[in-house]
């Protein structure tokens, strides 16, 4: 059996102020043909079924729009009688019980199984068994949904998060969406993640498809694209939907550069033709400011009129002493008990109230980065 | 019981002591029945002696290990019991003689208790050495919560047990490790079945409510051979059946059962991760094979050379650096057993997972059972190195949130014995406490491990340890002054502990938590707690 592993489609994503000749913001128009270019795909390839490891919507109330374009989607898989197993992701799943997610208007369409509770559910399609644990409320929740796993014989585990290790590898700050690699079980046919842009392999078993689009510069060295999976034999190979169209050049350094010089070195970079419907972004390091104002404006913004998005980035000379200086990298519940700590090592606050109080802030303040992360508008 | 509630029946004479003139010294007085102070009769500055009955109680008797608190003129001394012998006023052979039982005179004979002072709480409660000693007979009597209270005070924030006074308990006061030390290495010594698994468990879960309130302050790393820890045996349980901080708990198996638990990350260690010296733990070595694996580092690229030297090419280079092709088959041969061997060495790793929950100050327990000796010593090796690694990188690079780390090693002796040839625990035992990281050292034999090293450690836990030789080297090296607990220490029964550390100005007796009884205590403490763990209350997100 052969299925399609795709995630983070983020339909109704829109950024950048570009807009095209009817007023529509053109990366936004990118996102949406992105993932009828996918779904072409998918068809031409035939799998036996499709996995979508959450995050289809932007965002929790999306605007017609997206849900236009992916019922059309989903329209032309049954068409096709190709079934689709879905989860819901931290974008697109409502942050309370109350509210109601996006994924009911299409939940009784044939061959469309979407898991969007909260909470575990079984699927079949084909000879196989998905396990679907879409986004829980409560990071705590994915053990227990986990724990309600019966194998069947033939096991495919859907779930989005950043998984453990890979957040360990990037560094990323805490509050994050972390799923625990106990979950990544070897005894799975294969594990379908969804959350991190870049296709990722974390074990034998167990893949990220990453994206079909670029959201961010930091995505720039990612491979992109859907997975296509033969359940027989584990092997999943890279299906790749559009060309890759963001180009994030490395950092030039400019040096003792006049503003003639740093001109000729962003023409050579910016032929017309290599940068049109591309993402470009020019970092020049060490610029003189008085250099880089002398640049002209008109001829700079004229550089990148055929890209999709064009941004020159300058460091200049002077902000190096600022971006040296220390940055307090601690989290804020970090710094909160350093501080009561400090105030308590002064005898100002007794030590049981101090506990008290840093046990009980501290579990607050975690809650509060939580929910901004999960509100922040990128689409991580 | 204070002293003077005591109701005991005592007949023993004494001078009776009337400082305003020298002429009373003259009249001796019956101590009343129902005045039960033993008073100080002796002797020096280091070393306290008094008189008990002879035939005290069983409930009242005098044992070795006990403290007595001696009032004196608003200052306490503190002193322990060291040993107890039969004395009496008498000269020569007269407990010999044979004439019937009225041959003497009970007022004058009794038990004489010497006791090594620990040191005196003033006024205001605090704890000082004593540099002097209590007044002639001064009031002696069995130390009771109250003299003990300072020591609350001292203790650090890793509960393991009550204190114990004698046989008993002194319930209201805990005996708590400090978490501060634990970078300064800590050994637990104690023979078979004396207890050492139940006091891992009991220190691992006090590890564990900490982390999961993020109060910990440094990550604690548990390999486990004997497959006990994580889920118990039957009764017994492990470390996952403390439920209500499991949070604080990171566990990883080698165990196909064990790991389809879905708290328990499958223990996978990738190739690039295993170095020449860590296979040379795994076999003895003649001197051209250890000369070969030697040159294997210098020959191959290290984050591929497993791979390369399996490989018909990479065999050919063996050989082309002078190595007989015997010589290398062996070193392959043995090199791709061990790989089939290891199912867990695979393309994925755990061991940056490991070291990122060691730095959040969790509890890791890495679950290895049924697996040999030297598996798993080649196992422990792969593990710390990079641990070791890793810590020095973070320090040079300014690491400030990371926390310490203590890596727990069983059957130390054979890694930190003095012909030891694994250098790898001796380097972190050394050097190890410069980048925050801690061994914690378990053995049945102390007498088998350096004694430079063991010098190291800052916290010994002493569960009973008959062999003499044993409890010399200990004595020999520790920090604390150990010589006079020697009696003690080799009477201690099941779950009793001698528990000396810095921070904490004495040696002190504790009875360790049994882990079962301490679990049903930490699920039912404190539910406001469980309120904010559980999110409980939450502003934000209603």
């Amino acid at each position: 059996m052969k299925i399609i592993h795709l995630s983070d489609s983020h339909l109704g994503f829109s950024s950048y102020s570009r807009l095209d000749e009817v007023g529509r913001n053109r990366i936004e128009e990118m996102v949406y043909s992105g993932f009828e270019q996918a779904i072409e795909r998918i068809i031409e390839l035939r799998p036996d079924a499709v996995v979508h490891a959450g995050d289809v919507f932007h965002h929790v109330r999306p605007k017609i729009k997206p849900l236009v374009v992916f019922q059309r989607g989903l329209l032309k898989l049954m068409e096709e009688d190709i079934p689709i197993i879905i989860i819901s992701g931290n974008h697109d799943a409502p942050k309370s019980f109350s509210s109601t997610s996006p994924f009911r208007l299409f939940e009784d369409l044939r061959g469309v199984h979407i898991a969007h509770r909260y909470r575990y559910e079984r699927f079949a399609a084909g000879d196989s068994y998905f396990h679907c644990i879409p986004f829980c409320l409560e990071p705590q929740d994915y053990l227990a949904e986990f724990e309600k796993i019966e194998r069947q014989g033939r096991d495919v585990l859907v779930m989005h998060g950043l998984a453990e290790s890979l957040a360990n590898r990037k560094m990323r700050s805490v509050g994050e969406h972390e799923l625990s690699d106990s979950f990544l079980k070897s005894d799975f046919d294969y594990i379908a993640l969804g959350h991190f842009h870049g296709q990722a392999q974390l074990s034998r078993n167990a893949w990220y498809s990453g994206s079909v689009e670029y959201f961010n510069f930091g995505e720039s060295q990612d491979r992109k694209g859907m997975l296509l999976v033969d359940l027989e034999t584990g092997r999943a190979e890279n299906v790749p939907v559009k060309p890759q169209y963001m180009v994030d050049h490395p950092p030039i350094d400019c040096s003792g550069m006049l503003s003639e010089e740093i001109g000729q070195c962003l023409l050579e970079l910016c032929h017309e033709d290599e940068i049109r419907d591309k993402m470009v972004r020019i970092t020049l390091k060490n610029v003189n400011r008085a250099a880089y104002r002398s640049i002209d404006q008109g001829r700079l913004n004229r550089l990148g009129a055929s890209a999709l998005y064009f941004k020159i980035r300058p460091l200049f000379l002077d902000e190096e002493e600022h971006f040296e200086r220390s940055i307090d990298r601690r989290t804020l519940h970090e710094e909160f008990s350093g501080y009561m700590e400090e105030k308590s090592t002064q005898e100002l606050i007794p030590a049981k109230t101090k506990d008290d109080v840093v046990a009980y802030g501290s579990e607050i303040m975690k809650k509060a980065v939580l929910a901004r992360h999960k509100e922040a508008l990128d689409a991580s | 019981m204070r002293a003077e509630e005591r109701e005991k029946k005592v007949a023993i004479k004494q001078e009776n002591i009337q400082p305003s003139g020298a002429e009373s010294l003259l009249n001796r007085k019956v101590i009343e029945e129902r005045d039960t102070t033993y008073r100080i009769v002796s002797k020096n500055v280091s070393e306290y002696h008094f008189i008990v009955p002879f035939d005290l109680s069983e409930e009242e008797r005098v044992e070795v290990g006990q403290i007595f608190s001696i009032k004196d003129q608003g200052l306490t001394f503190l002193a322990r019991a060291v040993n107890i012998e039969h004395s009496s006023n008498y000269d020569g052979h007269w407990d010999t003689t044979m004439k019937g039982t009225q041959f003497f005179d009970s007022d004058q004979i009794f038990n004489r208790v010497s006791a090594e002072p620990l040191g005196c709480i003033n006024r205001k409660l605090e704890f000082k050495k004593s540099r002097t000693l209590p007044t002639k007979f001064a009031p002696v009597a069995r130390a009771e919560r109250e003299e003990f209270r300072f020591l609350s005070q001292v203790m650090g924030d890793i509960e393991v047990g009550y204190l114990r006074n004698g046989s008993r308990l002194v319930e209201e006061i805990q005996v708590a490790l400090h978490s501060e030390v634990m970078d300064h290495h800590m050994g637990v010594f104690a023979t078979t079945g004396m207890g050492k698994s139940n006091f891992m468990k009991v220190f691992a879960a006090s590890c564990m409510r900490l982390a999961a309130r993020g109060q910990s302050k440094f990550g604690l790393l548990i390999v486990d051979p004997h497959g006990e820890y994580l889920k118990g045996k039957g009764p017994v349980k492990g470390l996952t059946h403390l439920k209500r901080y499991r949070e604080g708990l990171a566990c990883y198996s080698t165990n196909r059962q064990n790991a389809s638990d879905p708290g328990v990350e499958e223990l996978a260690i990738s190739e690039s991760e295993i170095f020449p010296e860590d296979i040379a733990l795994l076999y003895e070595w003649s001197p051209p094979q250890r000369d070969a694996l030697e040159a294997v580092s210098r020959i191959f690229d290290p984050a591929s050379w497993l791979e390369e030297i399996k490989s018909p090419e990479g065999m050919v280079r063996m050989m082309q650096e002078g190595f007989k092709d015997s010589t290398v088959n062996v070193l392959v041969r043995r090199i791709k057993n061990e790989l089939e061997r290891n199912p867990y060495i695979r393309k994925r790793s755990s061991l940056a997972n490991i070291l990122a929950n060691l730095q959040k100050g969790k509890v890791v327990l890495v679950d290895i059972p049924r697996m040999s000796d030297r598996s798993e010593l080649f196992l422990l090796s792969v593990i710390s190195r990079y641990i070791l690694d890793e810590y020095k990188k973070d320090e040079k690079e300014g690491g400030e949130s990371r926390k310490n780390c203590l890596i727990t090693i069983e059957e130390a002796q054979r890694v930190l014995g003095s012909g030891s040839n694994i250098s790898r625990f001796e380097s972190i035992a050394r050097e190890g406490r410069k980048f925050g990281v801690g061994l914690c050292a378990i053995t049945q034999q102390p007498k088998l491990i350096d004694k430079q090293l063991l010098s190291q450690f800052n916290t010994l836990v002493v569960m009973g340890l008959g062999d003499r030789n044993d409890r010399r080297q200990l004595e020999e090296s520790a920090k604390q002054d150990l010589t006079s607990m020697d009696i003690e220490i080799q009477t201690l029964e099941k779950g009793e502990a001698v528990v000396s550390t810095l921070n904490i100005p004495f040696p002190v007796p504790a009875r360790i938590h049994r882990y079962e009884d301490y679990l049903r205590r930490l699920d039912k403490e404190d539910k406001q707690e469980s309120l904010i763990a559980r999110g409980g209350f939450k502003p934000f997100l209603d």
